[in-house]
């Protein structure tokens, strides 16, 4: 039996008006987070940033799980679902029959039965996952899969641009705190 | 009327705990000091219906998304109790949980000239990334508030 789709031109115009609509990334990332969660009927989505120097998946907003579980521990992109072999999606069905969890005890208290986890990539650099539980067995439709993808990448874009747009505020402020005094000639 | 009015954003992270046990170990056992725990949470987005069933769905899970938010109302009631226990009074507890209304940093500083507090208690974690894309909160409250003491914990 096909697998009903449940994205479709006006769920993703809603969610990606959402990236469009602030230059702040946590505002972003946390509608992001509210919209998929309510667009897919699933338990949680989390919006994680990947620190290189750690290999740490950093959390930048999440949306319907615990305040336990968020607190479980470091989440390290080699103990957990890692999408650095391929950069693919990684689609777990039921998480009491998989290897790849680095908290499993955790995610089976939590209630969670399925993961689906999507590398943001900018220019082919991993820069993060997005990441979404669902508190049953999970099959996804490929196109559902094509559009949260396509969703990725326009998260990593805005990731992009806030980084640079945070860049450009420090100079700023760094410049406009040279007194004029030291300017003259 | 207490001589100390503490501000102690919480968010619920594992340093915000930290955050908190320096304002009990420090503060509860002053007796004119008040605290006020502060979260504030990203609303709800209005969603266009427009006669797609697809977005009825939507529409319909959002009594969901209101649900997560007031279970996080409650969190922070437990964060109340857990200050209770330890030894501040009921009067000198306040907690307040509203929409976002700039960013995190902004409804901080704005909240703590309102409401003119001595102190703010902020956490921060050294080496975090995502300060480079979301900017950091510490670096915002500390050259913003020039007549409040700014604690840090890290």
């Amino acid at each position: 039996m096909a697998v009903e789709d449940k994205i479709d031109i006006d769920v993703y115009k809603v969610v990606t008006r959402a990236i469009g609509e602030s230059d702040n990334l946590e505002d972003i990332a946390d509608q992001l987070a509210q919209l998929l969660v309510g667009a897919l009927e699933i338990k949680g989505c989390t919006i994680f940033v990947l620190n290189p120097e750690t290999e740490e998946l950093e959390a930048l907003a999440s949306f319907g799980l615990s305040i336990n579980y968020m607190n479980k521990g470091p989440v390290l992109v080699k103990k957990s679902i890692d999408h650095k072999l391929r950069g693919e999606p990684i689609i777990i069905r039921n998480v009491s029959k998989s290897d790849q969890l680095q908290y499993p005890e955790d995610a089976r208290k939590e209630g969670i039965n399925a993961i689906i986890s999507l590398p943001i990539k900018l220019s082919g650099k991993f820069i993060g996952v997005l990441r979404l539980y669902h508190y049953e067995e999970w099959d996804v439709s490929e196109r559902d899969l094509d559009s949260l993808m396509l969703l990725t990448e326009n998260i990593g874009l805005a990731m992009m641009y806030t980084r640079l747009l945070h860049a450009l505020q420090s100079v700023k402020e760094t410049v406009n705190e040279v007194h004029p005094i030291w300017l003259s000639p | 009327m207490s001589s100390q009015k503490i501000l102690l954003p919480y968010n619920f992270t594992s340093y915000d705990q930290k955050a908190l046990d320096f304002a009990i170990r420090s503060f509860a056992h002053q007796k004119d000091v008040e605290i006020t725990l502060f979260n504030a949470y990203t609303p709800v987005p209005d969603i266009e219906v427009r006669g797609s069933p697809v977005m009825e769905t939507m529409r319909g899970n959002l009594g969901y998304l209101s649900q997560k938010i007031k279970e996080q109302e409650d969190e922070l009631k437990v964060v109340r109790n857990k200050l209770l226990e330890k030894g501040f009074s009921k009067d000198r507890i306040h907690t307040i949980f509203e929409p976002k209304k700039k960013d995190i940093a902004g409804d901080i500083i704005d909240l703590a000239l309102k409401g003119r507090f001595n102190v703010v208690v902020l956490n921060r974690k050294p080496g975090k990334i995502i300060r480079f894309f979301t900017g950091s909160v510490f670096n915002k409250v500390v050259t913003s508030l020039k007549e409040a003491t700014v604690c840090i914990v890290s």
